[in-house]
């Protein structure tokens, strides 16, 4: 049943060329339709590809199909092919169901922008970008979703063209990311050097003729682009202010989906990081400092969508640190409960923000309780769920990792700290950010600038896209509950065997600790922001201004490579280009004409004085013969 | 073979041609009239003719001979041409002196 | 014979536009049916184009002056048929582009770019060192004309650049060859043996070098680029610079194993910096123009890092990347013409905004600049992945800076597309100006239709570039050459290095 795949893949493909195409033939509204009936059109692709894989055994779960050769060169080729089997297939029911989901929310969302068409054709792409990158066939295909899921973030972001914020925040996620690209592709060039192929097959069955520091090096540019592309230690800082784009975008592609794709490729390409375990522990220990300093800088935002960006990248952390460890399928399996609990904390952050006339900072506002009742109980199993209390999602998917890091050693226990300081964090900021919306007093600008459409608290589109992920992040993550029962695992397990087994004891350790330290959590949080007579926010002036300004990353980049790079480009311009290479030809010009004018002396003008030196010239080569002979 | 034997050794001929040659030079050289260089010229041409046609009797072969003929016929165009231009000059009222028309100086 | 009519159809349509007095509208209607037909004519020879086969096909020759062998040979391998193909697509573009904007004098004008066409595809096909160095001539004097006569403000100077660096590279080419087909005693490609003179290279490598332009032979180039009218600037950057990776193919390389072996460490050097520098300036360039323009100067080095690879991933990435490439730059020349006709500048500081209102120009401006930019899936990234892999084994460090190049491209495509479509409105441009017309979209919506095919089967090109090298037809391949070189200067670099 291959071809489910390729119908999941085509499908948006299609619906994004004939939004472009079809132009104002397309109704505004249709455009919308168009896009969200071919992403659920993709989900039933996934659908019967899952279905079909379920009637397989569990050692025959992975097939193959190649449309055609792609790419080759020399001895190597790549075929455009998909690739079926139970991770690709996770992947393809999250992508196209979650993104259904939100691309319907979007028609209610964007309705009365006047580029409709064109929001809907950049999502349908990024669908297919992002189905390209979890269903391709090889490495090189990966890569290839990779650079286009890269694209369409670059253009959704800057979808309001006229903002200069919106375009520089594009053009910066898009050049980050590129730089993971760059990496990745250098890791090919190695394994194309020394395996002659890039199909997943090839390459993880010759990996282990490769040299210690070959394989390394790959780890390490794979590694290079995941975290690019899932805004990790050092490559994050361009996601916080991809929140240019519309709230939609956010939900789709940096919080459900694309943010999370580096977890995807290490635990697709797991293999090859099992024999670099430097790298496969750099990976989890970035996974970890990222998500306690996402979690610190969380606390000081006052951008609602920019809390919910940390959060998650303090949440992808946690997927690094499971993909790191090996846990492959705990990260798996917190990349799935994440998209539903953060796509619905998105929505809900959206049918606020659509509320209040577009407004995002939550110091506007306040006491939103009684005035969306909904919304608020949608925002608040969100919360709960992406804290991890029980029996929320995120207390299963995100407990189980932090059980698998107590099964590594000492280096493990420091992770395990990290994720549990983390867990605190998380409580912390997210509960802030619900008590400073929701609860208090309604502020002046929600009192002036409140306004419902229609009625409800939304169109029918965004309102059933919430409570849709509500169910689905309240009840989703009893899926698997590692002591008991664990089908996601057994899923996954012919894909990605978990390097780690946590004892049960281990499981039940964790998921205590967690759950006491995500409730002191809320309490501190309810504690400053949500009491009757809050306490006074405790302040640390110095800590406090570099979390604002988000430990100074921005800052050191522009200083380190940036102006560098400008520099050294008006540099080049103006010591070198202009005179050197633009100068030659003049002063090539002038020196001929000089030496002209001095050999112009010669000609006199008196044709005896030529015959006089046309004799004599003959007369000395004359004599020159003579002697010479 | 029998006719190279018969009268001079060709190194007197060319002797004459020399002569006839630096007589000539001497001539383009240091007259001024126009008309007369170009008689100085002819004369040059002709000792190149001189010393082609006694090669060519030397050697008893006829390609001398032939590139005479050549130059005769160039040295006449050449003649047509040159006393052309010296009657246009003279008609334009242009002085008859070489030394006076150094209208290519650099 | 196919060939001959590819090379003397555009160029015997131009005496007839020279000629007959045509008006403006019939002699433009008349050079749009010929370059069309020329498109046409190259469908045809790649239908019944034989990619198994491994020798020169639809060649013919006769003798030109037989005392030193020279003759008037053609034929097409695989990567000549894919350059002939570009050319003739990006000189259609051209001429309809040039109908559409309606050039002053156009009998003159036209027939000068039916002439180059035949003289670019003489170029692409000529299999005789003297007939090249006649084509290649060929081709530069249309170009002074059209640079000099219908070119901006700058024009003469502009002119006097171009011709004084084409000069000098033409006349050490000239020399290379007389040295060069002297020594062999023929001037006939296919028969002409390997040399080792690494001055008869460097002749040749000088001349390519300038025409490309490589890093630092590029003097003339940001001023013709700019000064030139828009379809003359596609051309140039789009096909003519295209000439000189195919001398580097089918000459420098290809009949000089043993100096490319020698000297490649050098040449690749030059190009990876030029492929920096030019990505670099073009991050600064202030209008349209100069980005692509310097951009153009940054792929001419990536595209010879893969051809001095010399291994068949570099060479076949190379041939695809010259096809993108000259897609790409002829596509965002037309459109920094069409854009400049809306705003009459080209300058970033007075443009942007542009995208509001004008979806068909947003649309297209945006393909072709994430096509450039090489986004992962399109065929530009193809190429580049394949010449930065082919040039990897070579040495880490040439593909490191190309993956570094890769993402300074990223930073100054976006830079361009963000100047003229986003943000404000710049002063330049006029409320009323219009989307871009019908007319227009005929002309560069093919251009990017051909490079979004390519992005879907990138392999039918380079895939296809080189004849099959195979033992048994070696002895018969004309193409041996390459093949040689590529296993020759392997044994040398495995030696080295010491391995087996």
């Amino acid at each position: 049943m291959i071809w489910g795949a390729w119908l999941c893949l085509a499908s948006p493909l299609a619906a994004a060329l004939l939004i472009t195409l079809g132009g104002n033939a397309l109704s505004r509204r249709g455009a919308g339709y168009l896009a969200t009936f071919a992403t659920f059109v993709a989900f039933i692709g996934a659908a019967i590809s899952f279905f079909s894989l379920l009637s397989h055994d569990a050692g025959d779960r992975s097939h193959l199909s190649t449309g055609w050769t792609w790419i080759a060169g020399g001895s190597y080729h790549s075929g455009f092919s998909v690739l079926v089997d139970p991770l690709s297939t996770m992947m393809m029911l999250i992508v196209s169901g979650v993104g259904g989901l939100i691309i319907g929310y979007s028609i209610g969302y964007m309705d009365g922008d006047p580029e409709e068409r064109r929001y809907f054709a950049y999502m349908a792409l990024f669908v297919f970008s992002m189905l390209l990158l979890v269903q391709g066939g090889n490495l090189i295909l990966l890569l290839a979703g990779w650079g286009m899921v890269g694209l369409s973030s670059y253009l959704l972001i800057g979808f309001w063209q006229e903002r200069h914020s919106a375009i520089a925040a594009a053009k910066k996620a898009f050049v980050m990311n590129a730089v993971g690209d760059a990496t990745m592709a250098l890791a090919f060039f190695i394994l194309i050097q020394k395996t002659g192929s890039l199909d997943f097959g090839d390459v993880f069955a010759r990996q282990g003729f490769l040299g210690g520091w070959a394989i390394n090096l790959i780890a390490l540019g794979l590694l290079g682009g995941a975290v690019a592309k899932s805004a990790q230690l050092p490559l994050h800082t361009w996601l916080p202010d991809a929140m240019e784009g519309p709230t939609p975008v956010s939900a789709l592609i940096h919080a459900a989906t694309m943010v999370t794709a580096g977890v995807y490729l290490i635990v697709r390409t797991h293999p090859i990081f099992e024999q670099a375990p430097k790298i496969e522990d750099l990976a989890a220990g970035l996974g970890a400092a990222t998500l306690v300093m996402a979690g610190l800088i969380a606390l000081v935002q006052t951008d609602i969508k920019r809390v919910i960006a940390y959060s998650t990248m303090s949440q992808i952390g946690y997927m690094f640190l499971g993909a790191g460890l090996g846990a492959y399928a705990n990260g798996m399996f917190h990349l799935m409960t994440h998209a539903f609990f953060k796509a619905l904390l998105f929505m809900a952050a959206g049918i606020v923000i659509h509320a209040l006339a577009g407004e995002q900072d939550m110091r506007n506002m306040g006491g939103l309780r009684e005035l969306m009742p909904f919304t608020r109980w949608c925002f608040l199993i969100g919360s709960l769920a992406l804290v991890g209390i029980f029996p929320f999602a995120g207390f299963f998917s995100k407990d189980s990792i932090l059980a698998a890091a107590m099964d590594r050693g000492w280096y493990g226990y420091l992770l395990w700290v990290a994720g549990l300081a983390g867990t605190f964090l998380t409580g912390l900021y997210t509960f802030r950010m619900y008590f400073v919306v929701f609860g208090g007093q309604r502020s002046a600008f929600v009192r002036e600038h409140f306004h419902h459409e229609g009625h409800g608290e939304g169109p029918f589109s965004m309102t059933s896209t919430v409570a849709t992920l509500a169910g689905l992040a309240a009840i989703g993550g009893w899926i698997q509950w590692s002591p008991f029962w664990h089908p996601v695992t057994s899923w996954l397990e012919p894909v990605a065997r978990p390097l780690v087994e946590p004892a049960n004891w281990m499981e039940w350790t964790s998921s205590g600790t967690a759950l006491a330290l995500g409730l002191g959590g809320i309490w501190v949080a309810w504690l400053l922001y949500g009491a009757r007579r809050p306490r006074p926010v405790p302040r640390v002036a110095p800590v406090e201004s570099a979390l604002v300004h988000k430990l100074y990353f921005d800052e050191a980049y522009d200083l380190a490579f940036y102006r560098p790079a400008m520099r050294l480009s008006l540099l080049l311009g103006r010591f070198f280009e202009r005179p050197l290479i633009a100068g030659t030809g003049r002063e090539l010009a002038e020196g001929s004409v000089d030496v002209g004018r001095g050999f112009s002396r010669l000609q006199t003008g008196l044709v005896r004085t030529y015959v006089l030196a046309i004799a004599s010239s003959l007369a000395v080569i004359a004599v020159v013969f003579v002697a010479v002979r | 073979m029998t006719i190279a034997m018969l009268g001079p050794e060709v190194s007197w001929y060319l002797a004459v041609s020399a002569f006839l040659f630096a007589t000539g030079a001497f001539g383009v050289l240091v007259r001024r009239s126009p008309l007369i260089v170009l008689l100085s010229l002819e004369i040059m041409l002709n000792a190149g003719n001189l010393a082609l046609i006694a090669f060519s009797r030397h050697h008893g072969r006829g390609d001398g001979q032939i590139f005479a003929i050549s130059v005769m016929a160039i040295a006449a165009s050449e003649v047509v041409v040159g006393l052309g231009l010296i009657v246009a000059m003279s008609r334009k009222r242009v002085a008859l002196d070489v030394d006076k028309l150094n209208f290519l100086r650099g | 014979m196919l060939t001959t009519v590819l090379i003397f159809m555009p160029v015997a349509v131009a005496l007839i536009v020279w000629l007959l007095p045509l008006s403006r509208l019939a002699a433009g209607g008349v050079a749009l049916l010929a370059s069309l037909a020329e498109v046409g004519l190259w469908i045809e020879a790649l239908v019944r184009f034989d990619f198994d086969s491994s020798g020169l096909q639809f060649h013919q020759r006769q003798s030109w002056f037989s005392d030193l062998n020279v003759s008037y040979h053609v034929g097409l391998f695989p990567f000549s048929l894919w350059l002939v193909g570009l050319t003739a697509v990006v000189m259609a573009a051209a001429v309809a582009y040039a109908v559409w904007v309606g050039r002053e004098r156009p009998r003159a004008y036209f027939g000068l770019m039916l002439f180059l066409t035949g003289a670019i595809a003489g170029v692409f096909t000529a299999q005789d060192l003297l007939l090249f160095y006649a084509f290649f001539e060929a081709m530069l004097i249309p170009l002074y004309v059209l640079v000099g006569v219908w070119g901006g403000a700058g024009r003469l100077g502009a002119t006097v650049k171009f011709v004084i660096y084409t000069m000098a590279g033409s006349l050490l080419m000239l020399a290379a060859i007389i040295v060069y087909g002297l020594q062999q005693g023929t001037f006939d490609l296919l028969e002409i043996g390997p040399s080792s003179s690494d001055w008869v290279f460097l002749g040749f490598v000088v001349a390519f070098a300038i025409k490309a332009p490589l890093f630092p032979f590029h003097g003339w180039l940001p001023d013709a680029y700019r000064e030139s009218s828009p379809e003359v600037s596609a051309v140039l950057s789009g096909v003519v610079s295209k000439a000189a990776a195919y001398g580097f193919i089918r000459i420098a390389i290809a009949k000089f194993p043993g100096p490319t072996s020698d000297l490649r460490g050098a040449i690749l050097a030059l190009a990876a910096i030029g492929l920096v520098y030019g990505s670099l300036l073009a991050f600064r360039a202030p209008d349209v123009r100069g980005v692509v323009a310097y951009s153009s100067l940054a792929q001419m080095g990536l595209i010879t890092l893969g051809v001095f690879a010399v291994n068949d991933l570099g060479l076949d990435g190379a041939v695809l990347q010259m096809v993108n490439h000259g897609l790409i730059s002829a596509a965002l020349f037309l459109l920094a013409g069409m854009v400049e006709r809306r705003t009459s500048t080209g300058e970033f500081a007075l443009l942007g905004g542009m995208a509001r209102g004008r979806p068909a120009l947003a649309t297209v401006l945006m393909t072709t600049g994430i096509i450039a930019l090489a986004v992962p899936l399109s065929s530009a990234f193809a190429g580049e992945f394949l010449i930065l892999a082919g040039v990897f084994q070579q040495g880490w460090g040439w593909a490191v800076v190309g993956a570094v190049a890769i993402v300074l491209a990223a930073m100054y495509i976006l830079r361009m597309i963000s100047g003229i479509l986003h943000q404000d409105v710049g002063p330049a441009v006029p409320e009323a100006a219009l989307d871009l017309r019908p007319g227009e979209l005929a002309i560069v919506v093919p251009l990017v239709g051909v490079l979004l095919a390519l992005s879907a089967w990138p392999a039918a090109i380079s895939q296809r570039s080189f004849p099959n090298d195979q033992p048994q037809q070696a002895v018969r391949s004309q193409f041996r050459a390459v093949s040689y070189v590529v296993r020759e200067t392997q044994v040398t670099l495995n030696v080295s290095r010491g391995t087996p």
